[in-house]
């Protein structure tokens, strides 16, 4: 995804411009990855890490070695472009199918430009596999998971069988994943040809087998129709400064009195 | 039978209560409806919840269409998947419209039902409306046209600093999650009448593969901040998680207060996400906000810019939140709130002597 933190562009059609904007690790799939490392650490696991972004998207596989993931998969094709959730996770389970072999496919929960939380239960629905949401804890014994997942003001405990999509909470362990960095180790091996071969994919639309019409603005059954930037509010704000605090607040309770909001039913006296 | 030409609303309940949110859902799609031309249809499911469908009527619904069975006791996604699915199949022909709200279990739901019908869904809206739209672009042929009454579905956008308008014309439904406590419910008419039917499903073994084993959920955590009258809140100005004590003390004046959040705030683990108000947090509009140390990103006001009064302490005075308050006290937080809450407190004891 675009570093949404970067000056980045909206194209004419509303989408965001994401060759322009500088890439970075979405912040919620950083969660997505640490629990992966995790299970890859208890568990026993290959990491495969996939993205799907413009060529310099690579950048975001290499930072996940960084992190402990041992492969990385790249989907980049022009004809990409404009692909809204539907037509992102169509393309991402082909993906998972050309892949072939997996047991837990972990997302993030959202991304942080688009914001939906859509693309993980939509791979989840193309591949037929039951979801958990909100993941914030799991362990696992044999092929069976227990998880717990959150729900407003608390939450879920649940058991389901391999293979399954787990999107991760961010509120689920603070974020320690740098603590297996090994970022010299994986800039020697960059430096080999053939083990960076071995270790990224590059692959388009063919390569995957995944149709055009359902992909890229095309396969994409909602478009952005018109955008506008949240209107610069205010100007009305009284500001009490410049002076003591003690007279600025009973400035702010002259006003509060004099306005007829009527605070003070709303007060415990 | 049903009319599956209305606006569609899958209600969420727990443990046999109706959620708010289902309840302004059901306002957003009377609005929508009345510019259309129909009515309000919700989907109830769950077990031993029939009792809940004259709530929906008398908050606005037209029809009901009642799932009542033992497997869908706890929400777990593919039954209740099964159970949506087995509805519109039902209905026979789509809806034109149908809203979900942007909880834990929409969220999880929508967009499978998407992805199952091959239909758009546009997710966290705060604005439903019903419009034209002309498809000029060249890219795709086969969606070029001129569409009247569609559903327009408003949300922010990259990071809140934009609002996009969503459409999706060349399929019904057009779906859509709306964030809670953005859509106004209405007022209870315990007069009005409507339609209930039931529907029965068959799920198979497939769909029972996530099993439930235990929903814990004290409602009062998530009901308070969107239901709120008052909510004092903590940003990064605290300078650490201490400073929530001041926070709490303040909304302790307060009858009906919660202590809120921003999101610098609960990531650095000064408090609970519950409690974030904002862009990954709840949208609130509460009779008074009292932002302490927040600066007013745009990613927080658009979660609280609607509060009916809003007042700011922070040091900065070139803090963004000072151009969307009403109020504003340039100054260190620690002296101002203590000051604040007991001129708060007399001026209420003085307004009752009167």
């Amino acid at each position: 995804m675009p570093d949404t933190g970067s000056k980045a562009g909206v194209n004419p059609d509303g989408t965001i411009d994401r060759a322009r904007a500088k890439r970075m690790l979405n912040p919620f799939d950083r969660y997505a990855l640490q629990k992966a490392i995790e299970i890859k650490r208890n568990a026993g696991a290959e990491v495969t890490c996939v993205t799907m972004g413009p060529p310099p998207a690579v950048e975001v596989l290499i930072e996940a070695f960084e992190h402990g993931s041992d492969y990385g998969v790249l989907l980049t094709d022009k004809r990409l472009a404009a692909s809204d959730t539907l037509a992102t996770a169509y393309a991402l389970h082909k993906v998972v199918h050309y892949l072939g072999n997996f047991d837990i496919i972990l997302t993030g929960l959202q991304t942080t430009d688009g914001d939906t939380a859509q693309v993980g239960p939509q791979i989840a629905e193309r591949l037929d596999l039951p979801q958990i949401t909100y993941c914030e804890q799991l362990s696992i014994s044999g092929r069976t998971l227990s998880l717990r997942r959150i729900v407003e003001g608390g939450n879920q405990e649940l058991e389901v069988h391999l293979p399954v999509l787990i999107t991760v909470a961010n509120s689920a362990t603070p974020l320690d994943y740098k603590r297996f960095a090994d970022v010299a180790a994986v800039k020697e091996l960059l430096r080999h040809p053939e083990e960076k071969d071995r270790r990224i994919k590059i692959v388009s639309l063919d390569t995957i087998g995944a149709d055009p019409s359902r992909i890229g603005i095309v396969g994409s059954p909602t478009v952005v129709g018109k955008t506008w930037k949240i209107g610069e509010v205010g100007g009305s704000c009284i500001v009490f400064k410049g002076e003591s605090i003690e007279r600025e607040v009973d400035e702010l309770i002259d006003r509060l009195r004099a306005d007829g909001r009527s605070v003070e039913e709303l007060i415990n006296a | 039978m049903p009319n599956p030409n209305n606006v569609a609303v899958v209600a969420e309940q727990f443990h046999g209560s109706l959620q708010q949110i289902t309840l302004e859902l059901i306002g957003a799609a009377r609005f929508l409806s009345e510019k259309l031309g129909t009515g309000v249809s919700c989907f109830l499911l769950g077990h031993e919840i029939s009792k809940l469908a004259e709530g929906l009527i008398h908050h606005g619904a037209d029809e009901v269409i009642v799932v009542d069975d033992p497997q869908l006791k706890e929400y777990a996604t593919l039954t209740y998947r099964r159970a949506v699915i087995s509805i519109l199949e039902h209905l026979g022909t789509s809806p034109p419209i149908v809203l979900m709200g942007s909880t834990t279990i929409g969220r999880d739901l929508a967009p499978r039902i998407a992805a199952y019908l091959e239909t758009g869904l546009t997710a966290d809206c705060t604005e439903f409306d019903i419009g034209d739209y002309e498809h000029k672009g060249k890219a795709d042929p086969s969606k070029t046209g001129t569409f009247k009454n569609i559903l327009y579905a408003i949300r922010p956008s990259f990071g809140e600093s934009l609002k996009a308008r969503i459409i999706g014309p060349w399929k019904n439904p057009q779906m859509a999650t709306a964030r809670i406590g953005v859509m106004q419910a209405l007022p209870l008419d315990a007069l009005r009448k409507g339609a209930v039917q039931r529907v029965s499903v068959n799920f198979n073994q497939e769909d029972l593969r996530v099993k439930v084993l235990k929903t814990v959920r004290d409602i009062s955590v998530s009901v308070n901040l969107t239901g709120a009258k008052v909510i004092v809140s903590g940003g990064y100005g605290l300078g650490g998680p201490d400073g929530f004590e001041v926070v709490k003390d303040l909304a302790s004046v307060f009858k009906h207060s919660v202590v809120g959040a921003s999101r610098r705030a609960v990531d650095s683990g000064w408090m609970g996400d519950s409690h974030q108000v904002g862009q990954t947090g709840k949208t609130v509009r509460p009779d008074i906000y009292i932002a302490l140390g927040i600066s007013g990103a745009i990613q927080h006001r658009v979660g609280m810019a609607n509060s009916k009064l809003i007042i700011a302490v922070n040091k900065d005075a070139d803090a963004p939140i000072f151009k969307f308050a009403h109020y504003g006290i340039v100054g260190d937080l620690y002296q101002a709130a203590p000051l604040l809450k007991n001129a708060l407190i007399k001026m209420a004891r003085e307004k009752s002597l009167r």
